[in-house]
């Protein structure tokens, strides 16, 4: 298993028309992902490989019955789509993932980065409301290594890209990438890697995520990538010491050193009201019994010690090893196919 | 992006808060000449983004033009870079209400904050007294609701007749706050006058820079910004912070920045730049080296990990830069990503060293700049440079 997205998932994609929406639309099917349809007003009768456009979500939900014959593992599949994928500028995405709220898809990933507060207010609000999930925006999305992917993720890196038993969740796309090679380079792999994004106002909360991964039996102990801003890291935190997250939590925080009230890149990377130091939410996280990295190279070797010291963690990180090797061969007949 | 006080107190104006009636003075003359069209005594506000103005004196009542003189020269001489002082009338005052609206992400609710006791810095009072601050969610799909502004005023305690005025004051103030979109509207202290009425006598404002394509009303003040390079790159669109150590970080992405950063303080090097050319900007490596190379720095590192940013390309831009620019200090490059064994060619083709390893690379651009400091005289060119980091 995994969180989120796998083999199953069933997505449409908006903005799948535009140049970057077409070269990342190619690379989640060669990944595995299920595309079922693309969404561009304007543009219904074309394709984008072999995936057709429609005018708006609801026709697009409309044209595609069900498919039937098909059983996931959550069971037989009633709608014929569960996910959207949204390359959409920022000041659309906002009427983007209403229009798919209003059509009943219940996760929902926007890459877009610069969308206005006030509209991530109302998303967050309404995405609550309907029990959605909406990741991003600001991120590069969510990816299951080998099964697939919602999001822009270089995954025939496979010093990155490995399957495994490791949850991820990030603020960043860039140090993601530094941070989890770190983890394969200690032998793991990761189960699903998730983009909360660097936004002050995220879809999606890390604390979220967490509960996913404590019920996923695929992952062993999850990275957290986080940074200075916000309360995302202290949320966590809490969910350690309530015993609501009980797997080993490994954590970097970017920005120990950043000087107040400058925003560091992200729009949500800024301590502000002296709220929201690096160094505090180190604090917190080590109190609630997290292992914390001062610099990504340290990552891979804490989880090692963090799985080693759980006491089921021996062995989940053996077989953690012994999978990579079968995971791995199937890394490389991605990768290779991409290629071709 | 933050307003000053009386741009602030302006969209208040417009949206029908009362401030004072103040009058922008750009020097000590025209300062002096408010305070006599004004009446003494009057309030001198040096208008700058920082806070902590009050404690740093840039804040001052004068009763007479003597003292207005020697005021108004301090504030303009100190080294806070004031260039206009709000001058307004000292405002007879029985109370200091506050009240202020922000974001809340975890709920996605907008959040009002009031308290019967402004004047102080709220999170001041947040520390030492909680109790005193009223907090209410506003759904920011639905707005505010006039029974929120109105027990909001109830719950603080205020009698009828100032609850009303102070309700009224919570919705004015909702509505600017929405239709500006900022990120905070907040008035303290808000004065109540012997006459039971309502003045804003101070304004922060901070419009979401994210939204300012529906604001073309708000435009920077270039002289707001850290240094000149800071304005040139906010013109390109180019995140970028002002230091003045001798590492000019040039990377993409912001948390992998980030984290350089913090490396480059670990290995007891400091930085000239953060300036983070990422994104939707990774094709500008020309334009990024050319405001690195502004700062004079005695290093530039680029650490780039990319998804979107393809290697490759930056790699391309970054030869190109060199060419063209000549930067006569040496480079480092760690870049990895999409597109990185075309971008491992190309780094090599131009003599310069790929480096893989992120803190590898910053060790060395410490050690560059270190050694840059004990042969002052000559600056070492990238090819020098490399030869130094052990390149065959």
């Amino acid at each position: 298993m995994s969180i989120l997205v796998d083999q199953n998932t069933r997505a449409i994609v908006m903005g799948a028309t535009g140049t970057e929406g077409t070269f990342w639309t190619e690379h989640m099917v060669n990944l595995g992902t299920h595309i079922i349809a693309a969404v561009t007003p304007g543009k219904e009768g074309e394709h984008v490989g072999d995936i057709p456009v429609y005018h708006s979500v609801r026709r697009a939900l409309d044209s595609r019955a069900p498919d039937t014959q098909a059983i996931d593992t959550r069971g037989p599949v009633d709608a014929p789509a569960d996910a959207a994928m949204l390359f959409v500028p920022p000041r659309f995405t906002k009427d983007a993932v209403f229009e798919c709220l209003d059509a009943g898809i219940k996760l929902i990933v926007t890459v877009a980065d610069g969308i206005p507060l006030h509209d991530a207010l109302q998303i967050r609000s309404a995405a609550l409301s309907c029990q959605a999930k909406v990741i991003g925006g600001n991120t590069s999305g969510i990816i299951s290594p080998g099964k697939a992917m919602l999001g822009m993720f270089p995954y025939w890196i496979e010093r990155v890209y490995k399957p495994g038993r490791i949850g991820v969740m990030t603020r960043s796309g860039s140090l993601t990438n530094e941070v989890t090679a770190m983890v394969v380079r200690a032998g793991f792999g990761v189960s699903t890697l998730v983009g909360v994004g660097g936004d002050p106002v995220p879809g999606m909360r890390f604390s979220e995520v967490l509960a996913e991964f404590e019920h996923d039996p695929e992952t062993d102990a999850v990275v957290m990538i986080g940074e200075l801003g916000g309360t995302m890291e202290e949320e966590t935190a809490e969910m350690l010491e309530s015993g609501a997250f009980s797997k080993p939590l490994v954590a970097f925080i970017g920005g120990r050193h950043a000087p107040k009230d400058r925003r560091m890149g992200h729009a949500g990377a800024i301590v502000s009201g002296g709220k929201g130091g690096a160094l505090d939410k180190m604090r917190a996280l080590e109190k609630a019994g997290a292992l914390t990295a001062e610099r990504a190279s340290q990552v891979g070797i804490l989880l090692a010690e963090a799985l080693k010291s759980s006491s089921q963690g021996a062995a989940s990180a053996n077989s953690d090893r012994s999978s990579l090797s079968a995971d791995s061969a199937r890394g490389d007949s991605t990768r290779d196919r991409r290629y071709e | 992006m933050k307003l000053h006080e009386y741009q602030a107190k302006a969209l208040f104006r417009e949206f029908d808060i009362p401030t004072p009636q103040g009058e922008l003075a750009d020097t000590v003359e025209a300062a002096v000449n408010s305070g006599e069209h004004i009446g003494w005594p009057v309030a001198f506000k040096a208008q700058v983004l920082r806070g902590g103005r009050g404690k740093a004196g840039l804040v001052k009542i004068v009763q007479t033009p003597e003292e207005a003189r020697t005021a108004a020269q301090a504030i303009f001489a100190s080294d806070w870079k004031v260039r206009k002082i709000l001058v307004e009338p000292a405002i007879a005052h029985e109370r200091e209400l506050y009240v202020s609206f922000s974001a809340d992400s975890r709920t996605g609710t907008h959040l009002l904050l009031a308290s019967a006791e402004g004047g102080v810095e709220i999170e001041d009072l947040a520390r030492t007294a909680p109790e005193k601050i009223l907090k209410k969610r506003i759904d920011s799909i639905r707005g505010i609701m006039p029974y929120q502004a109105r027990s909001a005023a109830y719950d603080l305690g205020l009698a009828p007749s100032l609850a009303k005025g102070f309700a009224s004051i919570i919705e004015k103030l909702y509505r600017l706050y929405v239709q500006k979109d900022c990120e905070l509207a907040e008035i303290n202290p808000l004065f109540v006058t012997p006459e039971g009425n309502f003045i804003a006598a101070d304004a922060k404002i901070s419009i979401d820079d994210n939204a300012l394509f529906r604001h073309p009303e708000f435009e920077q003040d270039p002289a707001d910004f850290d240094s000149d390079i800071a304005r040139e790159a906010a013109v390109e669109g180019i995140p970028y912070l002002q230091f003045d150590g001798d590492i000019s970080l040039m990377c993409a992405g912001a948390g992998l920045t980030t984290a350089v950063y913090d490396l480059v303080a670990d290995f007891g090097g400091t930085v000239a730049n953060y300036l983070e050319f990422g994104g939707p900007n990774y094709r500008k490596s020309v334009r990024a080296m050319e405001l690195c190379i502004k700062n004079n720095p005695k290093v530039i590192l680029i650490v780039t990990f990319g998804t979107i940013a393809r290697a490759d390309i930056m790699a391309e831009g970054i030869v190109e830069a060199i060419r063209r620019l000549k930067p006569n200090c040496p480079i480092v490059t760690c870049i990895r990503g999409t597109g990185e064994d075309k971008a491992r060619e190309i780094l090599l083709s131009a003599g310069l060293e790929p480096l893989t390893d992120t803190e590898e690379a910053v060790k060395k651009a410490v050690e560059l700049a270190h050694i840059a400091y004990s042969t002052a005289t000559e600056r070492p060119t990238p090819a020098a440079a490399s030869r130094q980091g052990g390149q065959p």
